[in-house]
């Protein structure tokens, strides 16, 4: 093992991250020769593309926050929040399908800078700027739709079925590779760029680096505004792949988008965080769904077994930094 | 050495009883249904299961945690419960303890995640909260027995009702139990030992465990009773709900943990009261039932809320900054 | 002095990678305040946490009371009659001087606490070391002095028969040392054995019996006090005299221009109308005694703490002293202000980061090319400091928490040196940091010095002030009370102004 540790190309992926995969394949597998037939290869991997699509998006974002030490398990709601209001406003006020998008990633972005200013320049604990503004998304929603689901266009609309081409162009996913886009800027971001630098240092010691003469609450702010403005683009993908939303749900995403990001390696005390992991770690939530799907159990156990591995996902960082120490 | 007495106008708990009385007088000036006898009474009927999950949320936010999964701890309780009286015949009263007993599970799991195990208490509960929400989910809806049927016992615990129809004269006696586990609560938060290293632990955790206390175990204790009061709060959920709905439950932790803060329990933990949590459930009571009355939607109430915790947080901070300045 | 109460023999314990504590000797007889002195990191504080059942020992035998003991957690140990007063007070702020005393062992009526007895019995504690505090008081209301009064009552409270204070004095005024003695030397009357932990030479010569001193977790010796000398304990602790030659002038040169002019400073209780002048090249020593005010003062200088009043005047990259508004770190580097706080691992460095990313921390816009880092010009700067400063680590991309504290210390440096600083506070530039590394320091600032910088060296070890500074800052509760020269610099006036505040 340790030997292994030490091998340059090793070295350099990451042994987490080479297990996490060897976990996403050996899943696969396993799904494949249990369910047999009720795990067809094409669709399993299409439906988990789905799912990764929003799911990572979201989790890219919560990456960031998370980094700085903080917390948002306001995402799921925000999402919704963020479909449903713009949405709502192409349907029921005839704003055009791009406006609706742009106004989608917006309200992202705007649920992103006010959490991001109260825990920073406000010092309200994170848990319960989370709290808050989940109420404030769902309630936001609710009152906007008047407690109405609201659907986006199909791609059969002739006016506005374009905008699924973000999901898929003639059955090629290129929701994937803007995904993957995505990853790798949020990747140079965090770790090529100044801010990133900052948002991982604040993380790991907030006031060495505020003696430094950083300003480090313009800094946490814009973590957060990163994952608002992501979780606007999440819910794009949402929608372009499940077209309804209905106000006042989308909690369970904010499990399973922690859970990503946790899995792959970020760690909940701030300044570590691996943007490969949280790809990965995805991934095998969204496969993980669709095979608890295909063994014919519903959103319930879905929701139990999630919740099980971030417990256990958590524990493990905070067992193996208490040994560090 | 005589201490000045502190004035009852810097009593937060004071002022948001005021707050209260002034709601409840807006409300009633403002809609004439709002101020019939039933309207009143329905307002508590609904008030005391989420007066019960914050009663025990208070704890661990005095720790300087929190608990996420009373809202939908709940729903699963009162559904588990609801199937044992439909599917399988048992008495109502061993469904009641049923709930208790999960409550008080599902409490010792917290407890042990984050007094044991060291979790971010925001992030052991949140799984919890969603393992509770899928566990509920696995139920189908059921109906626990209705006031006429067998077993109809239990509304009576909450809201006593003499003769029948509409001619039926009803009162609100969950009022006087709740204000009885309130005094109770306040009692044990400030007068004897699991209270006081509540508070020790929220104040300064590392100085409790160096004065010989054993901060795991009261740690634990306290989600424990959140938990045991979280079962509670799923009978009194079941009395006012006809059909408990699977899937259900998350956000309702939402108006128990504002009612706390609202009732001015420190953001970082060390301070807070069981008196205080009882009249700030009211203001979010209020807003709850109220809002509808002057012509808002009732989903206003959710914004509301998230606001007015916002709010109540940021009074507690700016409180500390001046008494830090000083 | 009676009988011995508790004998400590060959006591032996290890940590991984870390051999404590190496077969320590250590006695305390009834009615005697023996102290325990070695520098950071001798082992003093583990083997009284060996004693009181915080740590356990692999080896050795501890005797109480004539019995064979140890002590497995605090509890036991307090049982016994074996009590430690913390150098970081543990006091759960939000609960009442009473409730803290009692706190684990409350009096009970039925179910409840009994309250009312807890307060009576406080009193009369109080009354009995003639302290006066109300035990209704919440503790965050008390200063620092009436809290450790509250610790000295709540381990009296505990029936002790042995009492460690762990550097009580440090947070303390002259006024609450002096009270604290009175207390000490009551308790000692009644009995009890007493450790008494402290660096104060001039305390321990004042009220301690005998004296253990260790080094490098070994045991040294003991003497007895009043026949030995201090320089007789400083060489059982460092081992050789460490004792250089004061500076005997200073190396500023007259004409020398003002580059940082601080007028009538005032930020809460610990800062009170300061003023002072630093000039190019000079090295500005600030003594006085611990909570004297001078990292405050430093702090509210850089920014960092919100100051009510003053004015501060910096020389800009013209020459010309002009008056600047600092209301933020930010502010302060901007004017070219470094701060190097004593407490490295919290506000020094990212100890989870690497050299690197420490030492370009300040400066990241010089090392960007559009909106990406230049990593290369990065570890070449890094790299550059590591050979400047003779900073030890393996690569510039070794964790910072993996080096000594020396080294941690010199890659702050570096840091503030890529950002050009030309005025550095040091704040306690050495604690933690051992002797050969503490030369290092030495020299580097005194480079620093001769190169222009101007250094602001807040000290606490009369050694340090004497050896470096060109001039020196006396400050004593939030207030300046001297000014002095170097050559008119001795240890006698220094202390006699650190200790005398002027209303």
């Amino acid at each position: 093992m340790e030997k292994l540790k030490q091998n340059p190309i090793v070295k350099k992926l990451g042994l987490n991250r080479i297990l996490l995969v060897g976990i996403l394949i050996l899943m696969f597998a396993v799904f494949k020769v249990v369910l047999g037939s009720k795990f067809p290869v094409g669709d399993s991997i299409k439906s988990t593309l789905n799912y990764v699509y929003f799911l990572g998006f979201l989790s890219l974002g919560v990456t960031f926050v998370i980094a700085t030490g903080g917390i948002d398990f306001s995402i799921g709601p925000v999402m919704f929040c963020c479909a449903l209001v713009s949405g709502y406003c192409m349907t029921s006020y005839g704003v055009p399908c791009a406006v609706a998008m742009v106004l989608c990633v917006l309200i992202g972005l705007c649920f992103g800078t006010f959490n991001g200013w109260l825990v920073s320049y406000m010092s309200v604990p994170p848990f319960i700027v989370s709290m808050a503004s989940m109420n404030i998304a769902k309630g936001l929603a609710s009152v906007f739709t008047k407690t109405q689901s609201v659907s986006w266009p199909l791609s059969s609309d002739p006016v506005n079925g374009w905008f699924r081409n973000i999901v898929s162009v003639n059955g090629f996913p290129v929701g994937i590779l803007i995904f993957l886009t995505v990853a790798v800027i949020c990747g140079i971001v965090l770790y090529r760029t100044k801010p990133g630098r900052y948002i991982l240092c604040l993380g790991s010691n907030s006031e060495a680096v505020r003696l430094s003469g950083v300003n480090t609450r313009k800094w946490r702010m814009l973590a957060y505004m990163i994952c608002g403005s992501l979780v606007g683009i999440a819910a794009l993908f949402f929608v372009a792949t499940y077209t309804t939303v209905q106000p006042g749900y989308g909690d369970q995403y904010n499990n399973e988008a922690i859970a990503g990001c946790v899995m792959g390696g970020t760690s909940m005390v701030g300044g570590l965080a691996s943007i490969g992991g949280t790809v990965i770690g995805v991934f095998i939530i969204s496969l993980l769904q669709q095979g608890i799907m295909a063994f014919g159990l519903g959103k319930g156990q879905q929701m139990i077994i999630t919740g099980i591995i971030v417990i256990v996902a958590v524990y493990a960082d905070v067992s193996a930094r208490r040994r560090k120490n | 050495m005589t201490k000045k007495k502190k004035s009852i106008l810097s009593d937060q708990r004071f002022i948001v009883l005021l707050v209260v009385i002034a709601l409840t007088a807006i409300f009633s000036f403002m809609s004439k249904e709002f101020r019939q006898y039933n309207t009143m009474l329905s307002l508590l009927d609904f008030s005391y299961y989420d007066l019960l999950m914050a009663i025990g949320v208070t704890f661990p936010l005095i720790t300087g945690g929190v608990d996420l999964s009373i809202g939908t701890g709940m729903v699963c309780y009162a559904l588990i419960g609801g199937t044992l009286i439909r599917s399988h015949g048992m008495p109502v009263i061993v469904a009641m303890l049923v709930c208790v007993l999960l409550g008080v599970l599902i409490g010792t799991l917290n407890g042990v995640l984050i007094g044991v195990m060291n979790l971010p208490p925001f992030l052991a509960t949140l799984c919890t909260c969603m393992i509770t929400r899928g566990a509920g989910s696995l139920c189908t809806a059921t109906p626990w027995p209705g006031l006429t049927q067998e077993g109809g016992w239990f509304h009576s615990i909450f809201k006593l009702t003499i003769g029948t129809g509409r001619s039926a004269d009803r009162y609100p006696i969950g009022f006087l139990w709740m204000v009885i586990l309130v005094l109770l609560m306040e009692f044990v938060l400030n007068h004897t030992k699991f209270g006081r290293y509540t508070i020790a632990i929220g104040s300064n955790k590392e100085a409790a465990a160096l004065s010989g206390i054993n901060v795991k175990f009261y740690h634990v204790m306290v989600y424990v009773v959140c938990g045991l009061f979280t079962g509670l709060a799923a009978i009194a959920y079941a009395a006012v709900t006809p059909t408990v709905q699977p899937g259900t439950g998350a956000g309702l932790e939402m108006d128990a943990i504002g009612g706390v803060f609202v009732g001015g329990v420190a953001a970082t933990g060390g301070y807070g009261s069981v008196l205080g949590t009882f009249v700030g459930i009211f203001v979010i009571m209020l807003l709850k039932t109220g809002l509808p009355y002057i012509g808002l939607q009732a989903n206003w109430q959710q914004i509301i809320t998230g606001l007015v915790l916002i709010v109540a947080v940021l009074i507690d901070i700016i409180k500390e900054k001046k008494a830090a300045a000083l | 002095m009676g009988e011995v109460i508790l004998t400590m023999k060959d006591i032996d314990k290890s940590f991984p990678g870390v051999h404590a504590l190496d077969h320590v000797n250590f006695e305390v007889k009834r009615g005697e305040v023996h102290a325990l002195m070695g520098e950071n990191g001798a082992g003093k504080s583990t083997l009284m946490k060996v004693l009181t059942g915080i740590y356990q020992k692999d080896s050795g035998s501890i005797v109480y009371k004539g019995k064979e003991t140890e002590f497995h957690n605090t509890r036991e140990a307090q049982d016994a009659g074996v009590v430690i007063v913390h150098q970081e007070l543990n006091m759960v702020g939000d609960l009442t001087v009473a409730q803290n005393i009692f706190i684990g062992r409350e009096p009970k009526k039925g179910f409840r606490i009994d309250d009312k007895k807890m307060i009576e019995e406080s009193k009369k504690l109080f009354q009995e070391l003639n302290i006066e505090i109300d035990p209704r008081e919440k503790m965050h209301n008390l200063t620092v002095g009436k809290q450790q009064m509250c610790e000295i009552a709540k381990a009296i409270s505990h029936k002790a028969e042995v009492i460690i204070f762990d550097e009580p004095s440090a947070a303390l005024t002259e006024k609450e040392i002096a009270d604290l003695f009175v207390i000490i030397r009551d308790l000692r009357e009644k009995g009890l054995g007493i450790v008494y932990i402290s660096h104060r030479m001039d305390e321990i010569k004042v009220i301690t019996d005998r004296v253990t001193v260790m080094r490098d977790g070994g045991y040294v010796g003991t003497l007895i006090t009043k026949d030995s000398t201090k320089e007789d304990i400083i060489n059982m602790m460092v081992g050789r005299v460490i004792y250089e030659d004061p500076k005997q002038h200073s190396m500023v040169a007259p004409d020398a221009p003002v580059v940082l002019k601080v007028e009538h400073l005032n930020a809460g209780k610990m800062v009170q109308d300061v003023s002072f002048e630093l000039r190019k090249g000079e090295i500005l020593g600030f003594s006085g005694l611990m909570g004297a005010g001078r990292t405050e003062t430093a702090r509210a200088l850089f920014g960092a703490d919100p100051k009510q009043s003053g004015k501060i005047s910096v020389m800009g990259k013209d020459g010309q002293l002009r008056e600047v508004t600092i209301n933020s770190p930010q502010d302060a580097v901007k004017y070219g202000i470094g701060y190097l706080s004593e407490d490295r691992r919290r506000y020094g460095c990212v100890v989870q980061k690497s050299c690197i990313e420490n030492t370009t921390l300040a400066t990241m816009e010089q090392f960007t090319k559009g909106f990406l880092i230049d990593s290369a010009k990065e570890k070449e700067v890094t790299e550059k400091y590591i050979k400047e400063l003779a900073t030890k680590t393996p690569t510039a991309d070794q964790l910072v928490v993996n080096l000594s504290g020396g080294n941690q210390q010199k890659v702050v440096i570096a840091k503030w040196l890529t950002r050009d600083s030309d005025i550095l506070i040091f704040d306690e530039p050495t604690r933690g940091i051992d002797v050969g590394a503490k030369n290092e320091i030495y020299k580097l600032m005194n480079k620093l010095a001769a190169e222009g910088k101007s250094i602001i060296m807040i000290s606490s070890e009369m050694t340090e002030v004497l050896r470096m500074s060109d001039r020196i800052i006396i400050m004593c509760e939030g207030k300046v009370t001297g000014n002095i020269d170097i050559s008119e610099a001795t240890q006698e006036n220094i202390m006699d102004k650190a200790t005398r505040s002027i209303d």
